[in-house]
């Protein structure tokens, strides 16, 4: 995209008024989705998303600039502005940079751009008719195949000059039943880092039968009571109540700018001993998973929480500056449009000790969230909510009759302590997570746990 | 961009490829922002951005393709994608390339062409920024502030000849000040449009202000409340239900309000308007996505639903006319039934009198996590708010976390009054919501 050479150049520019750091980043971003609506293919999307961001440093003070012009000129003149912008005196750096190859560990075998439209609408019309035959009732389903083909340079006053690729497909169902004049929804959406082989291991008409079933268990569901109960969340996509609880307060982004309720409590026991937590961006193939970070740190294992105590934060450039701490490999931005920070990648809680049917028949009165829907959080507080998308109540130790429209609602400090059974059956699940930087793909996940005492949002 | 240019490769490449009946759509945005943490500036980023998006109709079915490079062999790449595109599609409905209004509002520019300078921006962030930590000694390390400037910038051609253009542009600044008494920290968001004037002159004391309200909140034990819920918050939720206004989503059986047009779905005192081309507002839209001049229309009007929101493919399907509410998010976007400054109108009482007239009760001014708490299919919400309570029709302490939860679809039967001043969201594109403060009885609370 732009070559050793001009790269150097480019940086040399953004350095001439002192700034101590600089840094490239161009993409390539080829987007391509089919969506399936009332029994047809529906529309195509198909996108090519290219531009540079660069980025200088002084000190903990940043500048940004983006453009679409790839010429040399247009990158100097980018270059230039972002110089202009944070010094003032007269500065020259010569830059030298050195060519790095990182090792490739999500190889792709089917490029979603290399496969025929027909393979694709195929799969999507296996998933979505499967989700449209599981009952009569099923009145509409809305499904979308999309597959990102992503291609970044990055170069530094470092010496850094890498490229790196990065392709990631997902399905998505959703089907909504209807029985006289109500509607229920239910969802699937898993997705992985790899190419349409990813529907060797995942059976497209099972994603259909899964959003189709979610929808008629809500049909007969009643309304979920309110107030406060135990609850036990399920593995899989369960595991955003991590994400939303404690994982956006362990970015750098609210614990650099003292926003986080995290701040300053690495060695203190945060959690029950039970929880060990974890964000691992290189799991080969996973959805939230990179060779290297939007900064070109190779992505690492870091243990966020171990038996409870607090042992690390996620870190980028910016963050690690702030903090006095190295970075983590965990910056990430949705585009060249966004300037980067610190982001999760495949986060997850570990298995614990408890037996899964301990959990359930541990309860007397309380919800099992089968699946749960997204959630937020306000990191400075912790306090968060998220919506459980299929629900149950559970009696004497037995899940009972499904019910709906449940929410659960608390502070992140209080639930890491209140998770007092964690089960063995660790899975992960797929989403969107927005912040400052974008929304980029993050895996969640988690064995089925027991929270002692939430708060249920219900009627 | 150079539109002349774009047009004439896309046209010629088009005519090359026998497509006849094609549209080509630009968006190019410009923005710049300035940030500050502690006492100094923390960031600023500048930048362009923006596509090209080439749309045709081939054997009756519409491809899309689009791209941000616009060299000459990019722009041909799209035409050919986007015919490729159409081959795929099997739905039948009918599909246009739009031959032009009878006439469009005039699109005044605003400060959008004559830019504004960086300085300007920087030295807005960083005295809001000094004035918050100026308003209380408890302001504290994490307070943010910024100031933004943003252009937007779209134009449409066709090969019926229509030719379109529309350049906005504003200003804002927005801050987030945490407070830190007694060993509890606490924040909030407030923002202003403009860079000067009295809303941002009076931005550091409100948003202050309002962040040491929240210092102390109680908890509330579950149960039924008379609520009112805070304009700004009420328009968070009517834009999460805004696609149950959609026609398509009706005709598709995923929109409750299917079939309703002239029947009550609404309390007696409930108007709902959609004004693209609204006064105030800095973001004015005189045609959509498809070219269609836009205009006001009342979507329902004292409980009763006048019109859903129309595209030109679904007015066909439903034999309607179109509302001019086709729009596309950016050049990549595709036509989507959306409306523009959507708001429940005004009533007649002040926030006060509402509060009279709940007696007792909480009134909701914080309400979060409404892409996950909301479901437009079945109107069902159960979502985190804060706010106060109210007692002897007065406002009191801070309430923490608790949910709200009930059916979109019965709460707009179930508005008892609403407050005389709509409140607006942050408009940072053309589909902005507003509505007053809302008194709604006998709300589902989970608390403690």
């Amino acid at each position: 995209m732009i070559t050793q050479f001009i790269s150097e150049k480019v940086l040399s520019a953004a350095m001439s008024t002192g700034a101590d750091f600089a840094e490239i980043y161009a993409e390539k971003t080829r987007n391509n989705s089919v969506l399936f609506l009332d029994g047809k293919i529906d529309s195509v999307t198909d996108n090519v998303l290219s531009g540079v961001g660069i980025r200088a440093f002084l000190g903990t003070r940043t500048v940004y600039a983006t453009t679409t012009d790839f010429s040399e000129d247009g990158l100097i003149k980018c270059a230039l502005s972002v110089a202009q912008a944070i010094g003032e005196h007269r500065a020259e750096r010569k830059i030298h940079l050195t060519e790095r190859i990182f090792p490739n560990i999500h190889p792709v075998k089917i490029l979603p751009g290399s496969a025929l439209m027909k393979t694709r609408t195929d799969l999507l019309k296996e998933a979505c008719f499967a989700a449209k035959e599981f009952d009569e009732k099923i009145r509409q389903v809305t499904g979308r195949l999309m597959s990102v083909d992503h291609t970044i340079l990055l170069a530094n006053t470092e010496g850094l000059y890498t490229t790196d690729r990065h392709v990631r497909t997902r399905m998505a169902v959703s089907a909504v039943a209807s029985d006289g004049g109500e509607n229920q929804s239910g969802f699937e959406g898993p997705g992985r880092g790899m190419g349409l082989e990813m529907f060797d291991e995942i059976k497209p008409a099972d994603i259909g039968r899964r959003a189709a079933s979610e929808a008629m268990v809500n049909l007969r569901a009643e309304y979920c009571p309110a107030g406060q109960m135990t609850v036990a969340i399920e593995n899989g996509f369960g595991g955003v109540i991590f994400h939303e609880a404690c994982g956006h307060s362990l970015e750098a982004t609210a614990v650099g700018t003292g926003t986080s309720q995290m701040a300053g409590k690495l060695g203190q026991r945060i959690a029950n001993e039970k929880v060990t937590a974890v964000d691992d961006g290189t799991v080969p193939g996973a959805w939230g998973s990179v060779n290297i970070d939007d900064e070109g740190n190779p992505t690492q294992k870091n243990i966020l929480i171990e038996n409870g105590i607090l042992k690390n934060y996620m870190i980028d450039r910016l963050g690690s500056r702030r903090m006095n701490m190295p970075v983590t490999g965990n910056s990430r931005r949705e585009s060249y449009l966004y300037e980067p920070t610190s982001r999760m990648t495949n986060t997850y809680i570990a298995n614990g000790p408890d037996k899964n049917e301990d959990i359930i028949s541990s309860i007397e009165y309380g919800l099992y969230a089968r699946k749960m829907g997204g959630g937020s959080v306000n990191p400075l507080t912790g306090a968060f909510n998220f919506a459980v998308s299929e629900g149950y109540i559970v009696r004497n130790g037995k899940i009972c009759e499904p019910v709906r429209g449940a929410s659960l609602i608390g502070t992140g400090s209080q639930i890491l302590m209140d998770i007092d059974m964690v089960g063995q059956n660790m899975a992960t699940g797929q989403g969107m997570c927005g912040s400052s930087s974008g929304s980029v793909p993050t895996d969640v996940g988690q064995p089925l746990i027991r929270v002692s005492k939430i708060t249920v949002g219900g009627r | 961009m150079d539109y002349k240019r774009i047009k004439e490769i896309m046209s010629a490449a088009a005519k090359d490829a026998g497509i006849d009946e094609y549209e080509i759509y630009c968006s190019q945005n410009e923005n710049m922002s300035a940030e500050t943490l502690k006492r100094e500036l923390s960031g600023f980023s500048s930048g362009m951005s923006g596509g090209v998006s080439f749309r045709c109709i081939v054997n009756g079915h519409m491809g899309y393709a689009s791209g941000s490079l616009i060299e000459e062999s990019e722009l041909c790449a799209l035409v050919r994608r986007a015919a490729e595109n159409a081959a795929a599609i099997e739905n039948d409905d009918e599909v246009f390339i739009f031959k032009g209004s009878e006439s469009y509002s005039e699109s005044f520019p605003s400060l959008g062409d004559t830019g504004v300078d960086p300085a300007k921006i920087k030295a807005c962030a960083l005295d809001l920024q000094n004035r918050v930590y100026e308003t209380d000694p408890s302001v504290t390390e994490g307070t943010q502030s910024a100031a933004v400037y943003i252009t937007s910038e779209v134009y449409l051609y066709n090969s019926y000849g229509l030719e379109l253009s529309n350049r906005v542009g504003m200003t804002g600044c927005y801050t987030y000040p945490v407070v830190n008494k007694n060993g509890e920290a606490q924040s909030h968001f407030e923002f202003a449009l403009g860079l000067e004037g009295k809303e941002v002159e009076e931005l550091p004391a409100l948003a202050v202000k309002r962040t040491m309200e929240k210092l102390g909140a109680v908890e509330i034990e579950s149960g039924k409340y008379n609520v009112i819920i805070d304009g700004r918050q009420m328009s968070s939720i009517l834009s999460a239900f805004s696609p149950v206004f959609s026609a398509k989503q009706a005709l598709l059986g995923l929109s409750l309000l299917a079939d309703k047009e002239g029947e009550i779905v609404a309390a007696p005192c409930v108007t709902v308007t959609d004004d693209p081309m609204r006064e105030e507002a800095p973001l004015k839209a005189p045609f959509d996505g498809e070219g269609v001049a836009t205009y006001k229309k009342t979507v329902i009007e004292n409980g009763v639903l006048k019109t859903l929101l129309y595209d030109l493919t679904n007015a066909k399907k439903a034999g309607k006319t179109t509302t001019g509410n086709g729009q596309r998010s950016g050049y990549a976007g595709q036509v989507t039934i959306s409306p523009y400054n959507f708001s429940i109108c005004a009533g007649d009482n002040s926030t006060e009198d509402l509060f009279a007239m709940a007696k007792d009760g909480i009134y909701v001014t914080e309400v979060k996590g409404l892409h996950a708490g909301a479901d437009p299919v079945t109107g069902d919400f159960s979502i985190e708010s804060a706010g106060f309570r109210i007692r002897d029709g007065k406002r009191c302490e801070a309430v923490k976390s608790f949910t709200i939860a009930g059916n979109f679809y019965d709460l707009l039967k179930n508005i008892d009054s609403l407050s005389d001043t709509v409140k607006w969201q942050i408009p940072d594109d053309f589909c902005v919501f507003g509505s007053p403060d809302v008194f709604l009885r006998d709300i589902s609370v989970a608390g403690k």
